[in-house]
């Protein structure tokens, strides 16, 4: 608490408690306050302001609106799949729910203007009230007019409001083609890994002391600062394996200001809490009740992508190998691969100038279903009849999202599918039916 | 407010004001609303019109024309004041009465509402769009003993065309029929629409009564003018000479030069020093007025733009010819725009300044832009020639 947040219309205990709740954020706030100015002035019209994921935007304005008792209303775009839930809801919040029920049905923005205009006439503004609109990004994709006119809602009500935008995304990506009311611009910058030390070392455990709690975020950061800066990431990660951390400490193994030997405990537990609680595959919960079975080792369960084996029929496992044969292989080595005399080729007189790079490289290619067919009949040793059967799996395959079907212009004539599966997961198909697969892809040759 | 209200213009509390010299009397004669006493130059096609209508009149049969000519050539008024000079001989007697209505195209929510309307003025009823048109089907198809003659004025009829034309198909079927005693005016902008955009049952009952309104002539504006101004002299003969030869060249439409008569008297008044003794309007008050209304805002809004925005423009015909085509993307503009700030010696801009620069010149329609959440991918285009572009950086 370095600066202090000084402004000559708020109270100075009020400034002093938004000050403590928003550490390493007091440049922001203090310009947010002195654009903001008075309660009774006039505020700009419309403030615009961004910054990556976790960088204190809406925790910042709710905090200083909050606690400095400000009217207003947040309005996350998420929730308001139609503008009619935003009206309503800015109107209930201003002027009490009859506001809101004066609306019309299915109400257009001019209503909205309308009934606050009407409402504000009879209670006007004695202080700016504020609405602040998170998650902006999606009022793009609302009607056109909504964005313009919330930034220039100041002089349509001719009332004394601010519409506060909180994106992730730059203005630049927000102007409406038309043109538009300029709004302020401001940025949240990162917070630096010495920010969130200083801030996720509040949060501490009561029964341990500020230096133990601290050294453990410090090791915390130095394990995950490379590949996460996001505040609330690394909050929960704090959270969830600082019981494992105070282990030793709680069986009197270490003194707490051993920390050396706690490193050296905690460190491959966090190595392995990046590969699987970090990426969700196994979850928090998974992951607690992991740390208090002693015997059993972290990381044996299996995590979600581990799940990748699916149980499918006989005929469609050769279909699925057909598939990706034909979605990865270059037509014009059909012949080699899959015909009996086909006489010795080696890959470089396939090999045509532009074709350098791997084809698992470049991304599955479509195919029609006669080459498809083709390749089934003869990857498979018996004879298959062409029943419903087979043509119905192949449609199947395609529900399940194990092949897609590219250009829906004809269903019946001749349908192109992609192969739409991974090589790890036809690896497995084709040891299961006893398939070698990677004899026959070309990229391996 | 009121639920239903329908919205319309205040009415004045004070009269209008009386023209108090010359050149406001000219200006409340050379007003467009302001009817003029007779039509001149459109003599032949008054006359081809009234004998028309009037004959079906007499008649008691249908009948359908339709008048073409590109705006401004008098078609409306030609027909109202038809209409006026039939009116005028039903109260001397000398032809048997009939209904004038009239609907426009223009004024309609919905094609189908010109039912409703005809149907309105017709009885006074209010009906759905339906109803009326069955209503109107029965009026029309049923004989009645002392029905009178019906004449429809059907202006903007482009916008009457619905995807299976059926209002149109109506409208030129009602006087077909034996009993109808329907005559109906089309008017519309273009010669060939019955050729362009109507079915063939459609175009056939329109029939091959058709008119055009050829576009006014130099010496046809000035008469106008003349006729209009009847007597006041507030003009020099060549000023009106040069309007009226402007407009001809470019268009012929009169509503045009009577907005400039009217423009170039304003500018005499300002122009005047002495308030009281206000001259005749001269030739430099109307190349004023002539340069204020042809020249193009776009080049005017090039030269007033400011420096970097000039500097974008420049960056973008550069990256154009380089390139060889008309069309670039702002990452490859910009590049050439921040090269051409360094040449100019100017502070580098950054991509945000200058991606606020090239949508604030897409705003005012000098590029087209694609959505700018495309970011630094969107295509840039000239909505108006390089040449252009070129003069109005060129001549400061």
């Amino acid at each position: 608490m370095t600066t202090l947040l000084q402004h000559p219309g708020y109270e100075e205990g009020r400034l002093q408690k938004v000050a403590e709740l928003l550490p390493c954020r007091e440049v922001q706030a203090g310009m947010l306050l002195s654009l903001m100015g008075e309660p009774q002035q006039y505020s700009y019209p419309s403030i615009f302001i961004y910054g990556h994921r976790a960088s204190g935007k809406s925790h910042v304005m709710h905090v200083l609106l909050k606690e400095l008792e400000l009217p207003h209303a947040t309005v996350s775009c998420v929730e308001c799949v139609s503008v009619v839930l935003l009206f309503e809801h800015v109107l209930r919040s201003f002027f009490g729910s009859d506001a809101a029920s004066l609306l019309p049905c299915s109400p257009s923005l001019s209503d909205f203007v309308r009934v606050y205009r009407q409402q504000c006439s009879q209670s006007p503004a004695k202080e700016t009230r504020y609405i602040v609109m998170e998650k902006a990004e999606l009022l793009r994709d609302t009607d056109a007019n909504v964005l313009p006119a919330l930034l220039r809602l100041q002089e349509l009500v001719e009332d004394n409001v601010t519409v506060i935008l909180l994106s992730e995304i730059v203005w630049d990506k927000f102007r409406p083609n038309t043109g538009c009311f300029e709004p302020l611009v401001l940025n949240f910058p990162d917070y630096s890994k010495g920010e969130l030390q200083q801030i996720l070392s509040r949060d501490r455990h009561p029964s341990y002391s500020a230096e133990f709690y601290s050294s453990y975020i410090n090791i915390l950061l130095g394990v995950f600062y490379s590949v996460c800066r996001d505040l609330r990431e690394l909050r929960h990660l704090a959270a969830l394996n600082f019981s494992k951390f105070c282990e030793p400490v709680e069986e009197g193994k270490v003194k707490e200001t051993d920390t050396h030997k706690l490193w050296r405990n905690i460190e491959p537990h966090l190595k392995k809490a990046m590969q699987t609680v970090y990426l969700r595959e196994v979850s928090s919960l998974q992951w607690e009740q992991m740390q208090q079975m002693e015997e059993k080792e972290t990381g044996i369960l299996r995590g979600l992508s581990a799940h990748t084996h699916v149980e499918l029929p006989y005929y469609s496992k050769f279909l699925l190998i057909a598939a990706y044969l034909a979605s990865y292989n270059p037509a014009r080595t059909d012949k080699r691969f899959f015909l009996k005399h086909h006489g010795k080729i080696r890959k470089t007189n396939f090999l045509k100038k532009n074709e350098k790079t791997s084809n698992h490289l470049l991304g599955p290619k479509p195919f029609p279903l006669d080459r498809l067919l083709a390749i089934f009949y003869s990857v498979v040793d018996s004879r298959v009849a062409p029943t419903a059967s087979i043509f119905s799996q192949i449609s199947s395959l395609v529900t399940l999202q194990l092949l897609a079907q590219v250009s829906h212009d004809d269903q019946l004539d001749a349908p192109k599918y992609k192969c739409a599966v991974s090589m790890d997961f036809i690896c497995a198909i084709s040891r299961t039916v006893n398939f070698d697969i990677v004899k026959y892809l070309y990229d391996f040759l | 407010t009121p639920r239903l209200a329908t919205p319309s213009i205040p009415s004045r509390t004070l009269p209008a004001r009386q023209p108090t010299n010359v050149l406001e009397e000219a200006r409340t004669r050379l007003h467009v609303s302001s009817v003029p006493e007779s039509l001149p130059c459109r003599e032949q096609e008054f006359q081809d019109i009234y004998s028309f209508v009037e004959s079906k009149i007499i008649d008691g049969t249908g009948g359908c024309m339709y008048i073409s000519g590109v705006p401004g050539t008098g078609k409306t008024a030609t027909v109202h004041e038809v209409m006026r000079c039939l009116e005028r001989a039903t109260d001397m007697d000398e032809i048997p009465p009939f209904r004038f209505i009239e609907i426009n195209g223009m004024k309609m929510t919905d094609p189908h509402q010109s039912y409703v309307q005809i149907l309105q003025k017709l009885t006074g009823q209010k009906a759905t769009a339906d109803h009326a048109a069955a209503l109107l089907e029965k009026r029309f198809s049923n004989p009645a003993p002392r029905k009178e003659t019906t004449v429809l004025l059907v202006d903007e009829l482009d916008l009457l065309w619905t995807r299976k034309q059926n209002v149109m198909y109506n409208l030129f079927d009602w006087p077909t029929r034996r009993h109808a005693r329907l005559v109906v005016l089309t008017i519309a902008n273009t010669m060939d629409l019955p050729e362009r955009i109507m079915i063939n049952r459609v175009a056939s009952r329109l029939g091959l009564t058709r008119m055009s309104f050829q576009p006014y002539s130099f010496k046809q504006l000035q008469q106008i003018i003349m006729s209009r101004l009847n007597k006041v002299k507030a003009f020099e003969e060549d000023a009106l000479q040069l309007v009226s030869r402007k407009v001809a060249a470019l268009s012929g439409d009169a509503r045009r030069c009577l907005d400039i008569c009217r423009r170039a008297t304003e500018i005499c008044e300002h122009s005047a020093a002495d308030p009281s003794a206000k001259g005749l309007v001269g030739m430099s008050h109307v190349m004023e007025a002539l340069n204020e209304m042809f020249s193009s805002a776009y080049i005017t809004a090039i030269k007033c733009a400011s420096v970097q925005e000039q500097l974008f423009l420049r960056a973008l015909i550069a990256e154009f010819r380089r390139l060889g085509l008309e069309e670039a993307t702002f990452q490859q503009v910009f590049v050439q725009h921040q090269a051409l700030c360094r040449v100019e010696g100017l502070q580098p801009v950054s991509v945000s300044e200058s991606l606020a620069v090239c949508q604030r010149l897409g705003a005012c329609r000098l590029l087209l832009l694609e959505p700018s959440r495309l970011g630094v991918l969107q295509r840039v285009r000239l909505n108006i020639s390089q040449d252009d572009v070129l003069f109005a950086l060129k001549a400061d």
